[in-house]
């Protein structure tokens, strides 16, 4: 309770908290508020912002509803970031766990693999995984996880490192526990808060990927995302600029909430084992 | 028979650029419900020579037999189910357990991993367990980090009779517990040798409680034993330089006498 209380105190945690709320509540109404599908025609082309209060934020080039392609992107920005970051700390804090507790051989394959990961550029890596696979929401997922694991596993086997010196790793071997009981119930979730404290750095990253990929047409072409409408936006950006600045607003919105609503909890879980 | 028995150890760790030996050809062999003491001052090897025996470090010489096995072949699954026989009390209470344990976790897991009682028998098999050390079985769902130190030592003393062992590695066990705290747990021990018949590598610096719970001591300097023999003869009048040091260095209260 104290420690909700405390993030209440810190007002850019509550800025964050509130724009990622209203994000999620955007895309968990999305389908009750724009029911039908958000990239059929709805009016006149080009209709500029607040003219027809039926389409609020006017229209496409196309004649499609702005606002229902907001609200269904949302979605997507929120569907894939969540994903890839939540697959990307999965798969990181494993391998880095296993990496750090095996030692010797394991140790090293497992750091080198993921130094050829990090070495390439994680957009480029998302780029050439879509565009050989094919773009679709859940290889756009994985893309996205395949450039971001890396961060989490070295943490993760920094961690698991100073971890496993310790008198209750070696209470568990006494007691003849398996190590890999060892490494996930004992030290694994030991080592996983500095780990989670990347989390909305890493979510925030995923959605800007997402928004990038869809931007170069390779997002899922079934979906609406923010990144496609700018796109979309950008063949008539001196005519009609708002197709390009009302979704990159929303993308701007979004990483600042996720990014401050992470950091404040992050901020007030530290306070807390601080004191303790 | 003896129940353990240890000829010529050795380990040894680089230090700048040489090798320096942390357990230097060390023997000793323990009886059945006897206790044996390991003495002597900070870096002598006694640490090394308990994490040796219980095989959480590998030695690079000698020969360890536990119960007529060599222990030292034993590896994996074997050397798993082995270590049932063969378990150990941590200095620090606090250290020696996983913080986000509570206490019936630290106490199902050797239940668990050696078969000993089925998952609907073991709560009560927990709460037999915390009697026996003198605590009561309501403690059982409390956090490792809620009990006092006295009471953690006492569920990690559980914890080590739970497979019922033959053998416990007590390394400096009561060293971290206060004055009052240290004479329950030294008593609880004895109590549990008496009735179970288990014998316990005793590993201390402290003169005073060697010579009340220990048979034998063994005295370490600098990885090598210095002197060795009964425990009462040996820490009365020591014949070894370190020996007497150690003795010297022993705190006392001087009573004068009316």
């Amino acid at each position: 309770m104290s420690r909700f209380r405390r993030f209440l105190r810190t007002p850019e945690a509550v800025a964050g908290a509130i724009i990622l709320a209203a994000l999620i509540a955007m895309a968990l109404s999305a389908s009750l508020l724009f029911p039908g599908d958000p990239q059929a025609i709805a009016g006149p082309a080009l209709l500029p912002p607040f003219q027809d209060w039926s389409l609020p934020l006017g229209t496409d080039r196309l004649g499609r509803d702005v606002l229902a392609e907001l609200f269904h992107g949302a979605r997507t920005s929120l569907a894939v970031g969540l994903a890839a970051a939540a697959a990307a700390l999965v798969v990181g804090s494993v391998v880095g766990t296993l990496a750090g507790f095996a030692d010797g051989l394991v140790d090293e394959v497992l750091m080198r693999i993921t130094e050829a990961f990090q070495t390439v550029p994680s957009f480029l890596l998302a780029l050439a995984f879509v565009s050989v696979v094919g773009p679709s929401l859940g290889i756009v997922v994985i893309a996205i996880a395949l450039g971001t694991w890396t961060g989490p596993a070295r943490v993760a086997r920094a961690e698991v490192l100073s971890i496993r010196e310790r008198d209750y790793v070696a209470s568990a071997r006494a007691v003849g526990m398996h190590p890999l009981a060892i490494a996930f119930r004992e030290v694994l979730p030991n080592a996983l808060p500095p780990v989670l404290a990347m989390s909305s750095v890493i979510v925030a990253a995923a959605i800007l990927t997402e928004a990038a990929l869809s931007f170069l047409g390779l997002g899922d072409p079934n979906r609406v995302t923010w990144g496609g409408m700018i796109a979309e936006g950008r063949a008539v950006l001196r005519t009609a600029p708002f197709l390009s600045i009302v979704p990159g607003i929303a993308l701007v919105l979004t990483v600042l909430g996720v990014y401050l609503a992470g950091e404040g909890v992050v901020e007030t879980t530290a306070v807390r084992r601080g004191l303790s | 028979m003896s129940l353990l028995t240890v000829s010529n150890l050795t380990k040894r760790y680089p230090r700048g650029g040489k090798s320096i030996a942390a357990v230097d050809d060390v023997s000793f062999h323990i009886d059945p419900g006897e206790t044996l003491a390991l003495a002597g001052p900070s870096g002598s090897g006694k640490s090394t020579i308990a994490r040796l025996v219980l095989r959480l470090i590998e030695p690079d010489a000698g020969r360890i037999e536990f119960e007529d096995n060599d222990f030292l072949a034993l590896s994996g699954a074997s050397l798993r189910a082995r270590r049932a026989r063969l378990q150990t009390v941590f200095q620090d209470p606090l250290a020696a357990f996983n913080p986000r344990a509570t206490v019936a976790r630290v106490l199902d897991d050797p239940l668990r991993i050696h078969g000993i009682a089925s998952r609907s028998e073991r709560p009560r098999r927990i709460a037999a367990l915390l009697e026996r050390v003198g605590l009561a079985a309501e403690l059982a769902s409390r956090a490792i980090h809620e009990i006092s130190g006295g009471q953690r030592q006492r569920v990690a003393i559980a914890r080590a009779i739970a497979t019922k062992p033959s053998l416990i590695v007590l390394d400096e066990a009561v060293s971290a517990l206060d004055v009052s705290v240290r004479g329950q747990i030294l008593h609880l021990l004895l109590d549990l040798q008496r009735q179970e018949r288990i014998a316990y590598l005793f590993i201390s610096h402290d003169l005073g409680v060697v010579r009340a719970v220990a048979h034998r001591v063994i005295l370490l300097d600098a990885g090598r034993i210095a002197e060795s023999g009964d425990a009462r003869a040996v820490i009365d009048a020591p014949r070894s330089a370190i020996g007497k040091a150690l003795l010297a260095a022993a705190p006392r209260l001087h009573r004068t006498r009316p």
